[in-house]
């Protein structure tokens, strides 16, 4: 597991931020079972829940982007969030690869 | 993340070294990490499972901490035997691969520029070729002439270097033909038995996309076995 230089994805960040826009970086830091994308998967989220990339096969995407909106709406620097087959959120989103995803979010200031 | 330490990832990532990203998740804070150089204080107590994790070329979070170690580390370099339309295919699906690319090709005339923008395109023979290329057994080899004088040579290198990945583009017969060759050369047979010959996975597909598709395939497989 390893990332590769052709990943765009923070070069995009950069992107939106020279455009004004607020950016929050999603990454995957553990998974537990099944789960579509690696440790070190990332998606990106602005303060209108645009989003670019992924950090799963669209599970718990919606629940990110929510997740990120509210990280700008608070100025707040990061937080940590894990969607587990039992916990609320990811039955709302539904995790049906029956993985579990930690995801850290980071605003970029 | 500061946007500054943004931009020098940006920076680290197209000058093509391999780093690490150090975060500390409890407080957001993170480093670059270069292996040999010293990190601050709230990481170099960690150094040494960073510098494991760099080693295992691993992503996460070093266990009992509140440390994520992401790594990245240089494509892998593929060389590829004749500038053909395949190989105008194999660029583009290799492009977000993580694969490096170079074109061998001594017929000019395939070589141009203009079919293959922005890339690396060697017109030299390939004993002249590799000279410039610097190659090793974490390299893969798509020889796609099947034209003897071009390819044979390549693969006696490829062979010779331990590429992890050979492969050569041609029907059985040509594929028989060319072991025998190998063999006349000096080769032993568990040797030419490493090159995928005809090259590719079982795709049934006829166009030159779609035979790109399963040489690439077979090549994404291969590297995850390495």
């Amino acid at each position: 597991m390893k990332n590769s230089f052709d990943e765009k994805i923070l070069e995009e960040a950069n992107d939106w931020i020279n455009t004004n826009q607020r950016v929050v970086l999603a990454t995957v830091i553990q998974t537990w079972g099944s789960s579509p994308r690696q440790v070190g998967s990332r998606m990106i989220v602005n303060e209108k829940g645009d989003f670019s990339g992924s950090v799963s096969g669209g599970c718990v995407e919606s629940a990110v982007v929510r997740e990120c909106i509210d990280l700008i709406k608070d100025n707040k620097p990061c937080k940590k969030i894990e969607f587990k087959v039992s916990n609320e959120s990811a039955w709302e989103v539904g995790l049906a690869c029956g993985g579990e995803i930690a995801v850290y979010l980071e605003q970029i200031i | 993340m500061k946007h500054s330490q943004l931009k020098e990832i940006i920076k680290k990532k197209a000058s093509k070294t391999e780093f690490a990203i150090v975060t500390n998740l409890a407080n957001g804070l993170s480093e670059i990490y270069e292996p040999g150089k010293s990190l601050s204080k709230e990481f170099e107590t960690h150094k040494e499972q960073i510098d494991n994790f760099f080693k295992l070329k691993k992503n996460g979070v070093i266990e009992k901490t509140e440390i994520f170690v992401e790594t990245y580390i240089r494509p892998i370099k593929v060389i590829i035997v004749g500038a053909v339309h395949i190989a105008q295919y194999l660029v583009d699906f290799a492009k977000s691969l993580n694969f490096e690319i170079s074109i061998i090709d001594p017929r000019g005339y395939f070589a141009s520029e203009q079919r293959f923008p922005d890339l690396k395109i060697i017109n030299k023979w390939p004993d002249e070729a590799f000279k410039e290329v610097e190659t090793n057994e974490n390299s893969a080899l798509i020889a796609l002439t099947h034209d003897p004088k071009i390819d044979d040579p390549a693969l006696q290198h490829a062979i010779n270097k331990k590429f992890y990945y050979i492969g050569a583009l041609g029907s059985k017969k040509t594929h028989e033909n060319r072991c025998k060759r190998l063999k006349d050369a000096g080769f032993k047979t568990e040797q030419i038995n490493l090159i995928h010959g005809p090259i590719g996975i079982k795709l049934g597909g006829r166009s030159a996309p779609e035979i790109a598709l399963s040489i690439i395939a077979q090549l994404v497989s291969e590297t995850y076995k390495k």
